[in-house]
């Protein structure tokens, strides 16, 4: 990979708005040097805190992927904050309904079988969203917030008067069932002293080559990747902009329902009210960092992913500051990684016209 | 039954109020020609800024004020990102929106000692009949700027056809930046509507998505501004139902909180999949 100053932008921009976030702590009366090193080197406290860090890391790259599939064909795709819940609740529930008999075979059957309804279901949650933009060409931001309010209510709602946990305080559905847990032994969890990290690290890092592999080489990916570029363009040569909104946002939707069976399968094994730190935003800021290259995702997934971590511990380390913090952060990277890409290529523009 | 009809109607005007402001903010801004997400931010910052400084002044008319000046500034660094360094206003603008949740906790728990609500008013402070003058006062300001000035037309024509504007010599960004920042000045009175007349203080997220259902309004309506105002009307009847079915012990029992409360949005959802837009929005909005 060529590696020009183009590429580098986003990084910049990183840079300048960890800077600009830890420079904002001056305001509140925090040192600026201290909140880098709390941001920066939290992760690396214990095993146990890098598992946590690498969890996150699983569900950002999913979240990312998410978001910058349909970012390819030209659509702002924020409402997986809505899918991640709906499909997490359909994995506990369908995960407690589901018991497999005492065989590896009915275990693994059962699993699978679990996995493909929930990203079903999540890739439904996506495809509403589809249909919004198709049949009524409704603008597909205002629809998915909508959305995610009436997912978060739907989800609360099923939790608290059917699904209920009888033995906890906390809103929370049941465990899944006992036999489909297996992914309490999984040597990354039994590496990083029990963490939250699970196997589904390694499933996001290989979506994301196959995604940018996909995208390169195939047909498919190509026309994507036209209708993004210029939708009528594209239509004038026969790519049908049904398909590509359907597969685009159904992928979209199943990487949603990706971040939920890590969160139900790799952690608590129950659907908790809340568990979701806004994963579907972080997404966003994950592909911006990564210029929506699918492979660059795993690396600005784990440096959000970093920066969440010591944010949410920023509630320890500082009198003012609380994890609220962390959406600050996101905010001003978001703002600097953005405006990077103009600054920076102009630059490069006028480099070049100079050349010439 | 009539009394009940009397209540319905008038907290719908009263819960309207907000969406007003909003979908009129919305509409300075999507008729230049930027697409505008961060009307939720705008509500949330001007709410926070009205209750707060209204609570150490005693004075909601000083609320407002603030409210409204401070959203202003506050946009600038939405304008600044989207007119000079040429961002994306729909990332921008949900930039906008987590920066807003995440700065006011923050500011608040430097402020009052806690990252929730502010302290509430005390009943003199608030004036019932206030938010009503605000928001005539605004909608004639308004109407008066997009229909009968030089200055409303040169603003649709930065949203419409930008090089018709450059070819009279006129620079079409600082339409828009001016534009903008009217817009983020009005959402803020409609903020500050929100947490000082209909409530008496800032609790976290009282926008509760009322920036995306007044976009929502304005969009059906065509960007037109007259017409957005009747539909909010709708959009506010929704909550004040909402608001009656919850207080209303026959049906809450019957049908639960989280489905009534589900309205406004359901209705929006409803509302867009019903009614096809005939309407095509500014050309340049982007």
């Amino acid at each position: 990979m060529k590696i020009s100053f183009k590429n580098l932008a986003p990084w910049l921009g990183l840079l300048i708005g960890i800077s600009i976030s830890c420079l904002l702590a001056l305001f509140f009366k925090e040192s600026p040097i201290h909140i880098f090193k709390v941001l920066v080197t939290s992760f690396l406290n214990s095993k146990f805190d890098m598992g946590l860090t690498l969890f996150y890391t699983t569900c950002l790259i999913f979240s990312g992927l998410a978001f910058a599939l349909p970012m390819k064909a030209g659509l702002f795709h924020i409402g997986s904050e809505g899918q991640i819940l709906f499909s997490a609740l359909i994995a506990a529930y369908i995960g407690s309904l589901v018991v497999p008999y005492d065989n590896s075979f009915s275990i693994i059957f059962s699993f699978i079988y679990v996995c493909m309804i929930t990203l079903l279901s999540g890739a439904l949650a996506a495809l509403l969203l589809a249909l919004f933009k198709l049949f009524r060409q409704a603008h597909e931001v205002v629809v998915a917030i909508m959305l995610n309010f009436v997912f978060a209510a739907l989800t609360t709602w099923l939790t608290v008067n059917h699904l209920q946990n009888p033995e906890s305080q906390n809103p929370e559905t049941g465990l899944i069932s006992p036999a489909l847990r297996f992914l309490q032994n999984d040597f990354l969890k039994l590496y990083f002293d029990n963490s939250a990290v699970s196997s589904f690290l390694l499933v996001a890092i290989l979506a994301c080559f196959i995604l940018g592999y996909l995208e390169k080489k195939t047909l498919i990916g190509y026309q994507i990747r036209a209708f993004g570029q210029n939708p009528q363009a594209a239509e004038r040569i026969g790519i049908s902009s049904k398909k590509i909104l359907i597969l685009s946002l159904g992928l979209a939707g199943v990487f949603s329902a990706c971040v939920s069976l890590t969160e139900v399968f790799g952690n608590t094994f129950q659907y908790k009210i809340g568990f979701s730190p806004q994963y579907g935003f972080l997404g966003i800021a994950v592909a911006l960092l990564a210029r929506q290259n699918f492979v660059g995702i795993i690396g600005s997934a784990f440096l959000m992913a970093c920066l969440h971590k010591g944010a949410s511990d920023l509630d320890l380390e500082t009198e003012f500051l609380t994890r609220d913090f962390s959406r600050v952060l996101q905010a001003v990277i978001i703002f600097s990684v953005a405006a990077s890409y103009y600054a920076f290529s102009r630059k490069n523009t006028v480099n070049k016209k100079r050349k010439n | 039954m009539d009394s009940i009809l009397v209540l319905l109607l008038l907290s719908t005007l009263r819960l309207t109020l907000p969406l007003f402001f909003a979908a009129m903010g919305g509409y300075f801004s999507e008729k230049s020609g930027v697409a505008q997400i961060a009307l939720e931010s705008y509500l949330l910052v001007g709410a926070f800024t009205a209750a707060s400084v209204s609570f150490f002044s005693g004075s909601v008319i000083f609320g407002y004020i603030s409210a409204a000046v401070v959203t202003a500034l506050f946009a600038q660094i939405f304008c600044l990102l989207i007119l000079k360094l040429k961002g994306n206003s729909i990332v921008i603008g949900t930039g906008m929106n987590l920066l807003a949740m995440g700065i006011i906790p923050i500011v608040s728990k430097s402020l009052f000692n806690s990252t929730g609500s502010t302290p509430s008013l005390e009943l003199p402070t608030y004036n019932s009949w206030l938010p009503y003058i605000i928001l005539i006062a605004v909608i004639f300001v308004s109407y008066w700027l997009s229909e009968k000035t030089i200055w409303g037309l040169q603003m649709k024509f930065a949203g419409e056809k930008k090089l018709a504007l450059q070819s009279v010599g006129i620079d079409s960004i600082t339409r828009q930046w001016q534009s903008l920042t009217y817009s983020a000045f009005i959402t803020g009175l409609g903020g500050a509507v929100l947490s000082t007349a209909l409530s008496s203080s800032y609790s976290p997220l009282m926008s509760a998505g009322r920036g995306f259902i007044a976009l929502a309004a304005l969009i059906f309506s065509g960007w037109n501004l007259t017409r957005s105002l009747f539909v909010c009307l709708f959009f506010g009847f929704c909550e004040a139902l909402q608001i009656q079915l919850q207080s209303n012990q026959l049906i809450s029992s019957y049908v639960a909180a989280e489905f009534i409360q589900m309205i406004p949005y359901a209705a929006t959802l409803l509302a867009l999949l019903l009614f096809k837009s005939k309407f095509s929005p500014p050309v340049e909005l982007r």
